[in-house]
């Protein structure tokens, strides 16, 4: 009925050189099914201060920055991060030139493939711009035997800036005519379609008017700009780039700069085919995804003509269908629709799934998952914003108890595109691409304080819509209407909106976003949990006999094993098995969130004082609690008794279920639970075999009981046992009828026969005191619902509650301080480790007093694999295999059993159990001690990126970054000669 | 701020924010298109989050002014509901009498708004889509045909379950009898819908407006300082039925004070 999810808990802050590729627009290497390349292909990332100018006089200035090779991709960004930068795959570059300038200069010049010529001056240490031209000719070698420089060619045909541009194609002719540094070039595979992609638009017509989008100038701009600075692959991005983007893309260009400028193309580059391998390997398959699809292909932007025709409609299924199978955990989500609907009348079907990719992975991470907690996430650092940019408005809607989601929702799901009049949102669109997600931060306050005045008047959600609605309206209109000045008269309302959200927010950074989405993150996290767990309670089909908070203990229990053992992702039928057509009797079942044993494990050791192994650790300095997963047959067996439905796996209802059906029972209830667990066939008898596996249960749950008081009462009851289910058993000649199973099996070989019943185990488990108080009361309570307070999510390694350095120094400082007291302790003969026992009733060896005294919160624990458990699995192991071995003897003798071999188990158990006792205890300190260190590495990494900030922030103050001299240098450059 | 007429008028208008939940495609869009603006057609606006809608509804002397939210139906902006039903005065949990999960889903959502919502909330029951259950078909060709184009336009609708070659009743997953029976036992108004006819919408919103505790809600208004204005402005053309169906969203009437 419920699933519950524990992928929130494994997010990660990117790493700063994550930061860098996301920055650059980057794909994330091996995202596609893991086969990106080899290691051996990799080639070191390297970054260096470079100068960047172009080859071309007078027309940019010099810039200073950094240029960094992340093989397959070169790329630059000026000191202040956004004046100049590119992102240019490396199979793009066709000549790489050492320049001969005045001594003391270091300078490349790079030609592209589109003739485009970049100087950069690098301005390092000599060894290090030497080990970066190495590095770089390392890079570009790989890039030629991987053939991807003979891709470009027939690549760049699919971009209409190539059609736009058409008038110089001969740039790229005579660049391979001049024998370059990279000579491969040979005759092209045969030319591909030589049309370029294109959307919707191109037959439906784009929105809006062009007279009055004024496109032929915007067109004429943008082709100048393409021509001189590359285009497409190799798009230098300076100043005028994004001047050009804020005034409105124009409609044909549109589709391919945004694929650009987000850097989706670099994904439609290396992957070619992809998007059509995929809908073929996909062609009728249908999911719970392609059913919403479905429903939603008629409501997105119904108004476009394109999408009243099959046209439209179809490539729009094709489109979000595709998404859906490559990334079937996000599935389809609402307002991916529109989204994708908005970005097919710019682009290709391919395209657009490229940039849907780049959308939903990098741009708005989380929106559209399952959980949404993206999407909560940034409503939450929005509201914080405006709360610091806005505090009146802020104010005024905690006063009339308004929420600000209710209207910025949607403009961030579907980036205003069902807001606003589409024109305006697309406008919005493209800077939102070229300058990342910080537009819509910046956007949203600027609506808000145009429409300051008349917020303050508003007293309900209704009136804040309504008020967005009008003003969304008028955007068209002259925001000054009455002013005197027929220039002020002509700016619309949208482009005030502009200009306010950039000159007056740009405090806005992404580097604010960031720090707010991790001051709120665990805040939202912790709410969308609650609100998972209040749901999981609600859906309970029955709840036992548990009150409402005791379920929610137990999922906290499930919930805490699924972060420490992550269930299998849900395997998607293979398409045969999906019924398709009619779905009309097909109740579609919801997925429902299943455990499988490992995970159960953990789960019970939550729960059961004896599925765990507690061991007391006292050295002279401290005493604390170590604590493992224990593991046994026993366990297992729970697990499976627990599948009523026989899935292999169990559901949180299967779980409160299976407590229910032992934690509320009473003497004879338990009896007979215990008795029907260990019955295999369920056919009411225990076969001999089955007791002696009932009587290791009994013995791996009384493991660490003090004193022999259960030793011995399990070995009288294996006595007692076999005693009277001799006395009771029938004839040979009447077997076959009470045998269901094996009628052909001879008699004389009664280990796998019936032999038990309930009334006779009930028997000799009353004739024992001691076993006869483990029923009563000892099993049910060894259940307990509490958590247990010294055990923690491992939250150093999810990383989000915030502090992680604090966490992570913290964590890292206890294990040190417990392996060190115990060293000390060892030497000074004080160390001692003594197992907490499962049911504690006898504690003649031990205070009862100083035991609960051991419980101090601030002890931790961490998950490591033990190798206790495993030692105990074997020694469990040995024994039984003893024990049956012994019991196949007795019982072909077919005699009474006698007392001797009832015991026989019970020293090789001794033994197992002194072997317990005496493990060397440092087995699981050592390997803290391993994580320790990786805990340091990641220390250091991050004492390197505050001075890295610290030279970034020293950096930045100087601006361009250049003296007069340098720039000097740099025009000096674009004369010089190659060397020689 | 509020002008005499919007003020004289404050008392009469009761605001009532009523939200819709269901799952997705039971037509919950279609139900609220009815009875705003006595629609059946094609829903163009998508749903995000959630569509916000005003509608007024006349009792007797007293004007009730239906804040609605309708909001989106698929399963993960289930998260985003308790932004829209909180506070709610009543809410309309929709199901599909075609499909026997949409009743199970509308039983989840009445448990989760009677533990998390307004404890006096006002919950009804509608069973939506009866006129594809219901055997009263002119002729066989006719109402298949005309069906399929409206639940066509009608984005919400399920694709393939528009009645084609097969009898009407045997459609039907949920009888009327069981939700009945269901809503007795979880104390909400129930009723069966159409929007495409019609059938029932109209009488879901004026038993709510029944049932709520209108003076409770006056009083709670007033001890929050009353609202001016808002709701002022377009009290005055009543008509004479139950429902005021004048087109409501017209914004510009709003305060603008």
């Amino acid at each position: 009925m419920s699933t519950i999810s524990t992928a929130l808990r494994n997010f990660k802050e990117p790493t700063k050189e994550q930061q860098t590729q996301i920055f650059f627009s980057l794909p994330a290497v091996g995202s596609l099914d893991g086969t990106e390349k080899t290691p051996a292909m990799e080639v070191e990332k390297m970054d260096i201060n470079a100068v960047l100018s172009l080859g071309v006089q007078g027309e940019e200035d010099a810039y200073a920055g950094k240029l960094y090779i992340m093989a397959p991709y070169l790329a630059f960004a000026s000191l202040d991060r956004k004046s100049v930068r590119f992102t240019i795959p490396l199979s793009t570059i066709r000549r790489v030139e050492r320049l001969n300038a005045r001594a003391g200069i270091y300078a490349l010049s790079l030609s592209t493939w589109h003739g485009a010529k970049i100087i950069v001056q690098l301005t390092s240490l000599r060894p290090t711009a030497d080990l970066f031209c190495s590095l770089l000719r390392d890079a570009l070698k790989i890039e030629l035997q991987r053939g991807q420089m003979r891709a470009v060619k027939g690549f760049v045909k699919t971009c209409y800036s190539e059609a736009l541009v058409s008038t110089t194609s001969h740039v790229a002719d005579n660049e391979r005519e001049d024998g370059s540094l990279i000579s491969e070039e040979q005759a092209d595979p045969t030319p591909r379609e030589s049309t370029y992609h294109g959307g919707l638009g191109l037959k439906f017509k784009f929105p809006g008017d062009p007279k009055k989008l004024r496109e032929a100038s915007k067109i004429k701009l943008w082709t100048q700009y393409l021509r001189a600075h590359g285009r497409n692959l190799t798009l230098l991005r300076y100043p005028q780039c994004t001047r050009l983007v804020q005034v409105g893309l124009p409609n044909r260009l549109r589709g391919e700069m945004w694929e650009t400028l987000s850097g989706s193309v670099y994904l439609r580059f290396s992957n070619p085919g992809f998007y059509q391998e995929l809908l073929d390997k996909n062609t009728g398959r249908t999911t719970t995804s392609t059913e919403d699809i479905e429903k939603d292909l008629h409501r997105s932007l119904p108004e476009y003509a394109g999408y009243q025709s099959e046209e439209g409609i179809s490539a729009l299924r094709r489109v979000l269908q595709a998404y859906s199978f490559k990334n079937p955990e996000l599935g389809y989500c609402q307002a991916m629709n529109i989204l994708a609907a908005a970005i097919l009348i710019y682009m290709s079907e391919e395209q657009a799934f490229w940039l849907l990719e780049v959308l939903c992975d990098r741009l708005l991470p989380g929106y559209y998952a399952p959980s949404m907690h993206g999407t909560l996430l940034d409503q939450r650092v929005f509201e914080a914003l405006v709360q610091r940019c806005l505090p009146i408005i802020h104010d005024h809607f905690q006063n009339v108890d308004v929420q600000l989601s209710v209207a910025s929702l949607p403009w961030f799901l579907s980036l205003y595109i069902n807001s606003m009049p589409m024109i305006f949102a697309f406008r919005i669109v493209d800077c939102f691409f070229c300058m990342g997600p910080k537009v819509l931060f910046q956007v949203g306050p600027a609506i808000l304080k145009i429409n300051g005045e008349k917020l303050l008047q508003i007293q309900d959600d209704g009136g804040f819509l309504n008020l967005m609605r009008d003003y969304f309206a008028s955007l068209g209109e002259s925001a000054h209407p009455h002013s005197p000045d027929p220039r002020a008269r002509a700016i619309t309302r949208f482009q005030e909106l502009l200009l306010v959200s950039f000159r007056e927010f740009s405090v806005i950074t992404d580097d604010l976003i960031h720090s707010e989405r991790r001051r709120f993150r665990s805040e939202i996290i912790h709410s969308i949990e609650s609100f998972a767990k209040r749901g999981a309670v609600r859906n309970l089909r029955t709840l036992g006999r548990f009150s409402k908070e005791q379920a929610g203990l137990v999922y906290d229990a499930l919930y805490k094993a699924m972060c420490l053992v992550p269930p299998p992702p849900d395997q998607p039928p293979p398409p045969s098995l999906v019924p398709t057509g009619d779905k009309t009797g097909e109740a579609e079942e919801k997925p429902e969130t299943r455990i499988e044993l490992r995970t159960f494990q953990f789960f019970l050791s939550e729960i059961a004082t004896w599925a765990r192994d507690e061991r007391i650790v006292s050295n002279g300095f401290q005493r604390r609690v170590d604590r493992e997963i224990a593991e046994h047959e026993f366990i297992d067996r729970l697990f499976f008794f627990w599948d009523t439905s026989c899935r292999g796996a169990l559901s949180f209802q299967d779980l409160i279920s299976g407590l229910d059906g032992v934690m509320f029972n009473d003497l004879m209830e338990n009896i007979e639970w215990f008795f029907n667990l260990h019955d295999k066939n369920k056919d009411g008898f225990l076969t001999k075999d089955e007791v002696l596996t009932l009587s290791e249960t009994f013995l791996f749950i009384f493991r660490y009981e003090v004193g022999d008081a259960y030793l011995g009462a399990v070995s009288r009851f294996m006595t007692n046992a076999f005693e009277y289910g001799d006395a009771l058993l029938p004839p040979p000649d009447e077997k076959p009828e009470l045998n269901e199973q094996g009628g052909e099996t001879p008699p004389s070989i009664p280990t796998n026969q019936p032999y038990l019943n309930l009334a006779t185990f009930r028997m000799v488990v009353l004739a024992d005191e001691v076993l006869e108080s483990f029923f009563e009361t000892d099993l049910s309570a060894s259940f307990r619902l509490e958590p247990l307070p010294e055990m923690e999510l491992p939250v150093s390694s999810s990383g989000l509650l915030g502090d992680i350095w604090s966490t992570i120094a913290t964590d890292t400082n206890k294990k040190m301080f417990n392996m060190f007291t115990d060293e000390i302790g060892k030497t000074i003969g004080k160390h001692q480790v003594v197992h907490r026992p499962s049911i504690g009733r006898y504690t003649k060896l031990e205070e009862p007093k100083a035991r609960e005294s051991l419980l101090t919160p601030s002890m931790r624990h961490s998950a490591s694999k033990s190798s206790l458990s495993a030692e105990s699995t074997k020694t469990a192991a040995t024994s039984t295999s003893s024990t049956l071995s012994v019991d196949v003897n007795v019982s072909g003798k077919n005699s009474l059993p006698s007392s001797g071999s009832g015991f026989s188990p019970l020293p090789m158990l001794h033994a197992a159990n002194i072997a317990l006792m005496e493990r060397t205890p440092f087995a699981i300190d050592d390997a803290k001690d391993d994580e320790d260190e990786s805990d340091e590495d990641l220390d250091g990494e991050e004492n390197d990126d505050q001075v890295m900030d610290e030279v970034d922030a020293f950096l930045e103050a100087h601006d361009s970054g250049l003296t007069d001299a340098d720039k000097e240098v740099a025009k000096d450059l674009i004369n010089a000669e190659p060397v020689k | 701020m509020a002008d005499p007429a919007a003020s004289g008028s404050v008392d009469k208008s009761v605001q009532v924010k009523l939200v819709l939940l269901g799952e997705a495609a039971v037509g919950k869009s279609s139900v609220v298109l009815r009875f705003v603006s006595n629609e059946f057609q094609a829903n163009k606006e998508p749903t995000i989050g959630a569509a916000f809608l005003t509608q007024k509804c006349r009792l007797e002397d007293r004007v009730l002014r239906y804040e609605i939210w309708d909001t989106a139906g698929q399963e993960r902006f289930h998260s985003l509901a308790p932004m829209y039903y909180r506070n709610a005065q009543a809410a309309v949990v929709v199901y599909d009498v075609t499909k026997a999960t949409s009743l199970e889903k509308a039983k989840s959502w009445v448990k989760e708004l009677q533990r998390q919502a307004n404890p006096n909330i006002v919950i009804a029951l509608a069973g939506n889509k009866v006129d594809l259950v219901q055997a009263s078909a002119s002729s066989p060709g006719a109402p298949s045909s005309s069906e399929s184009e409206d639940e066509a336009d009608d984005a919400t609708a399920t694709p393939g379950e528009t009645p084609g070659s097969s009898e009407p009743e045997s459609l039907r997953q949920v009888p009327r009898e069981e939700a009945q029976a269901y809503a007795t036992e979880a104390g909400l108004l129930f009723f069966e819908t159409s929007a495409k006819t019609g059938e029932g919408i109209v009488d879901i919103f004026t038993e709510i407006a029944k049932k709520i505790p209108i003076e409770h809600i006056l009083a709670a208004t007033r001890g929050a300082g009353g609202r001016p204005g808002a709701a002022g402005g377009r009290a005055g053309s009543q008509q004479e039925g139950a429902v005021n169906l004048d087109a409501t969203a017209k914004p510009k009437d709003a305060c603008n004070c």
